[in-house]
């Protein structure tokens, strides 16, 4: 099956009659269709040439004791339909009492209107032919650039859904396309250093790929000239990814979920509390323009739809699912995912200075002569944050920055406790940046550890 | 077509493996996937979610002059599957024309069946009731032996899977693999002070596992480090001595250097070791081995994901390296032999050349003596996850860690991260101990993410710098 063929009110039915022979009045389904391809080169040579077709449906049902099931499958036949509703069942009897998800009250509310026009795609020996291009023009911006290992540029077609058995449809289809380059470069005597950069696009046509050379090549050759940096505390700006992809790993703050499981820095409580300084003002806008994967629904069926989050440095809301709302007596947010437990995320953080509460322009990362660590990019996320505590200690690209020049940092972590980076923010630059993880300003920190091997 | 993977197979896959070779492929390979799936969650004393998931699919690849076009489809059927291999073919400027020419393929050879005897195994795997009952007894035995538990989570996934490779060089194999694990883990929280601990078990092939699986000492071992930790000052960062724990501990060397030895890194150029068989690239205390044959172990294989059985395969010995873990693009790509690491996490990801059960062989040292040998530095007694960049240099939080001061071990230390770059550092592991042990884990890369095993022995690095504060 692909995307061209998931009709939702054809799944529809298929599923309400299943339903019905199984014995099951109430149930909710989201299933998803792609059609995608991506190529890679090495050095001038296709590497590898992917495609692939993928359906998959997660099917709830609600028993008679009004427990929740769930089960999920890449089967669409009416022979994996049946199978997916009797694993449902099943699981049913082990549903949580205490935890009963239901239908969103807004899964038929009017949607959003998004401004994301499907693209046709060009297929994939005519993106073999822009990445070869590009990786060329790459190798050729500096003599130590000697490959790209890692590269590759993608287009597809996706189809998503929402139904239920009180009615509710929602579908969206969407197109996207991908380039990545990340580039090693090295010269003698010294060790390999690599960067790179990422474009997003709605179809391939739309991606900057010159942009993306040019960052790539840019970003890999800043890094050539490295040095250790001694261990020590420093002033620290953040650039737009990398505050991003911080404040990512610590999203368990703002999720009602994680509240609710007793794995959040913040508690059922902690509405209107100070979590930020009183310049800083954060928001989840996944209908934000920038935000190219954006879906006019959730995984409930909930509409999405721009939240507040920090204002003036003031916690204002949770994220919500339907279940985490009704907890907390509000309404469901547009951030869940489907489950028998549902899963509650961020979908496109905003961040921004408070509206009348400035904290000055006297930093600037162009232009400041006192040291800084300019921090362009954070790794190993997943093993050096501990969400549930508020430490991180993560190895990061950047430069140490003395008058001016700035000098690569070799091999080094930063290190420190997010309710103390958020409340050491000593200014937010006035530009933003649409990244692809969302839209922020270069953001400075004081007073941060850094390990390094000087 | 039946819903089981069998002989009954092999007329549909000769025709489209014929088809593929008439229209000037050299290799055409076909990986055809079932696979039943369940995950199981407690929290605190109720079961909080149960998540069934049934999949099935295709991975169709072909070779030309090197390169690789590969398709990957949920749609089994004569028509999806033949859909697939053209659009494959079309990648590399191939057509198939439908007709019989000579291409040199001469059929498949007969199946080798490695799942013939595993026919039963799903079926008495334990049911969802069992499954929820261990889990709820560890959960219990974690408040029973825990102090200051904000959190208890106990988590159960049984991964059944059924595999068919079909290939025009005649290869012609089946198994069914099942792979289980189960983990527990804390939150501990006392006013401002917060340890999250967790440790995970795992095995392969062995459906009564979770029947013996040990829980109450599972649940000890979480509980007594969480107790450890929740007090635990943050370590001060700096260039030290470290003493790595076995079991988990080998983690560090597959992320460090066992990724820097698989074929993909050639072929990439990211792997210093390229040219380096034959020649010392570890302190000369140090033998590694990659192996898919220890029993019952996460990484373990009766075949590959191309149909290949796994070997026992020295990487490096004595500090000397040997040879890398290859499959059949690495073969093709670099000349290095397939070791039968040919890994992928579904059909949706060509095989490419991947660990199995890692490790550091034992040394002739008692953990004691290592830690004896240090005047200051830091024993890591549990290893949290890690990654590896592009240029080598790795990174791995110290989920455990205590200081050593005059050859004892002193107080614990949170919020260390070890960071480094693997040619530096294996010449730097000087001392192994006795006590080799082995740890289940998942690896994500290029071909998705796989089961594998990592350990070590105790062993000592001389120096390696510490994140902290």
């Amino acid at each position: 099956m692909t995307s061209q063929s998931l009709n939702a009110v054809q799944l529809r039915d298929r599923i309400q009659l299943l339903a019905q022979q199984a014995g099951v009045q109430h149930w909710d389904l989201g299933a998803a269709c792609s059609d995608d391809c991506s190529v890679q080169v090495d050095r001038g040579e296709a590497k590898q040439l992917k495609a692939s077709q993928r359906s998959s449906i997660t099917v709830r049902v609600w028993n008679s004791d009004g427990l929740v099931g769930i089960t999920s499958t890449t089967d669409l036949s009416d022979g994996g339909l049946q199978q997916a509703l009797d694993g449902a069942r099943q699981a049913s009897q082990y549903g949580n009492p205490d935890d009963v998800p239901q239908f969103s009250p807004l899964a038929t509310a009017p949607l959003p209107e998004l401004n994301r026009p499907l693209k046709s795609r060009q297929g994939i020996l005519p993106l073999l032919a822009r990445l070869r291009d590009a990786e060329a023009d790459l190798l050729g911006r500096h003599p130590a650039i000697q490959t790209v290992p890692y590269n590759g540029m993608a287009e597809s077609l996706s189809t998503s859904l929402y139904l239920n058995s009180d009615g509710a449809v929602r579908t969206m289809e969407r197109t996207q396309a991908s380039l990545y380059l990340y580039a090693r470069a090295e010269e003698q005597g010294r060790k390999p250093r690599s960067s790179g950069a990422v474009r997003l696009a709605l179809g391939s046509d739309e991606l900057d790929i010159p942009g993306c050379i040019k960052e790539a090549a840019e970003r890999t050759v800043s890094h050539l000239g490295y040095q250790p940096i001694e261990t020590g505390v420093y002033r620290v700006c953040f650039t737009p990814e990398a505050f991003l992809s911080l404040l990512g790993a610590f999203s368990s703050m703002f999720s009602a979920r994680a509240v609710l499981d007793g794995v959040s820095l913040s508690n059922r409580n902690s509405i209107g509390d100070s979590l930020a300084v009183p310049y800083l003002s954060l928001y989840d806008d996944g209908l934000h323009p920038g935000h190219l994967s954006a879906a006019p629904f959730d995984g409930e069926g909930t509409p999405t739809q721009k939240l507040c989050l920090i204002e003036a440095g003031k916690l204002q809301n949770f994220l919500h699912s339907e279940a985490t709302a009704r907890s907390f007596g509000v309404q469901p947010t547009g951030h869940a995912g489907l489950g028998a437990k549902v899963s509650v995320g961020p979908d496109w953080f905003v961040v921004q200075t408070s509206e009348g509460i400035s904290s000055g322009s006297a930093l600037n990362h162009t232009t400041c002569t006192d040291p800084f660590v300019l921090i362009e990019d954070l790794s190993a996320l997943h093993a050096g944050v501990k969400a549930t505590q508020g430490s991180f200690s993560l190895p990061f690209d950047g430069w140490l920055v003395k008058n001016g020049e700035r000098i690569s940092v070799e091999a080094a972590t930063v290190a420190g406790d997010i309710r103390s980076l958020m409340n050491s923010i000593v200014h937010l630059e006035q530009d933003l940046e649409i990244t692809t993880r969302g839209v922020a300003p270069h953001v400075w920190v004081d007073g941060l550890s850094i390990t390094g091997e000087a | 077509m039946t819903d089981t993977f069998s002989q009954v197979w092999s007329d549909s896959l000769q025709a489209l493996l014929q088809r593929g070779s008439s229209a000037g492929a050299d290799l055409v390979e076909i990986f055809l996937e079932r696979t039943d799936h369940i995950g199981l969650l407690a929290e605190q004393d109720r079961i909080t979610s149960v998540n069934p998931t049934f999949a099935k699919g295709a991975g169709i690849r072909v070779f030309l002059n090197g390169r690789d076009g590969f398709v990957s489809t949920n749609d089994l059927s004569q028509e999806g599957l033949t859909r697939s291999l053209d659009q494959a073919l079309a990648m590399l400027g191939l057509q198939a024309s439908g007709l019989s020419t000579a291409n040199g393929f001469e059929g498949l050879s007969p199946l080798r069946d490695y799942g013939h005897d595993k026919e039963t195994w799903l079926a008495t795997c334990p049911s969802m009731a069992d499954a929820s009952s261990r889990l709820l007894q560890g959960t219990a035995q974690l408040e029973r032996l825990g102090q200051h538990l904000q959190v208890r989570r106990g988590s159960y996934a049984r991964d059944w899977q059924e595999v068919l490779v079909a290939a025009s060089d005649g290869t012609f194999a089946r198994d069914i693999r099942l792979h289980q694990s189960t983990g527990l883990s804390v939150l501990a929280a006392d006013g401002d002070h917060r340890s999250s601990v967790g440790r995970r078990y795992g095995s392969s092939d062995r459906p009564d596992d979770l029947h013996t699986w040990d829980v109450e000492a599972s649940a000890a071992e979480v509980c007594q480090s969480a107790g450890k930790m929740l007090r635990a000052d943050y370590v001060e960062a700096g260039q030290m001595p470290v003493v790595l724990a076995n079991r988990f501990g080998g983690v560090i060397f597959h992320e460090a250097c066992g990724h820097l030895l698989e074929t993909t890194q050639i072929e990439r150029g990211t792997t210093p070791f390229s040219d380096k068989v034959g020649q010392s690239i570890a302190h000369s205390a140090v033998t590694a081995i990659d192996e898919g044959i220890s029993s019952g172990a996460f990484g373990s294989l009766a075949m590959d994901d191309e149909g290949m059985e796994p070997q026992r395969t020295v990487l490096i010995k004595d500090g000397v390296l040997q040879c890398f873990i290859s499959d059949r693009a690495g073969e093709l790509r670099t000349g290095h032999q397939r070791t039968g690491s040919g890994r992928r996490q579904s059909h949706s990801f060509a095989a490419a050349s991947r660990m199995r059960n890692t490790y550091i062989d034992a040394g002739p040292h008692t953990p004691e003596e290592l830690i004896s040998s240090v005047d200051n530095g830091l024993y890591c007694k549990a290893m949290g996850g890690g990654s590896v960049g592009p240029t080598g240099q790795f990174n791995f939080s110290v989920e455990e860690g205590y200081l050593i001061k005059d050859g004892q071990l002193g107080r614990p230390v949170k919020g260390a991260t070890l960071i480094g770059d693997a040619k530096e550092v294996m010449p730097r592991i000087s001392m192994c101990a006795n006590d080799l042990d082995l740890a289940a884990g998942f690896c994500g890369s290029v071909s998705g993410s796989v089961f594998v095993t990592v350990g070590q022995p105790h062993i000592k690095v001389d120096t390696i710098t510490v994140g902290g504060r």
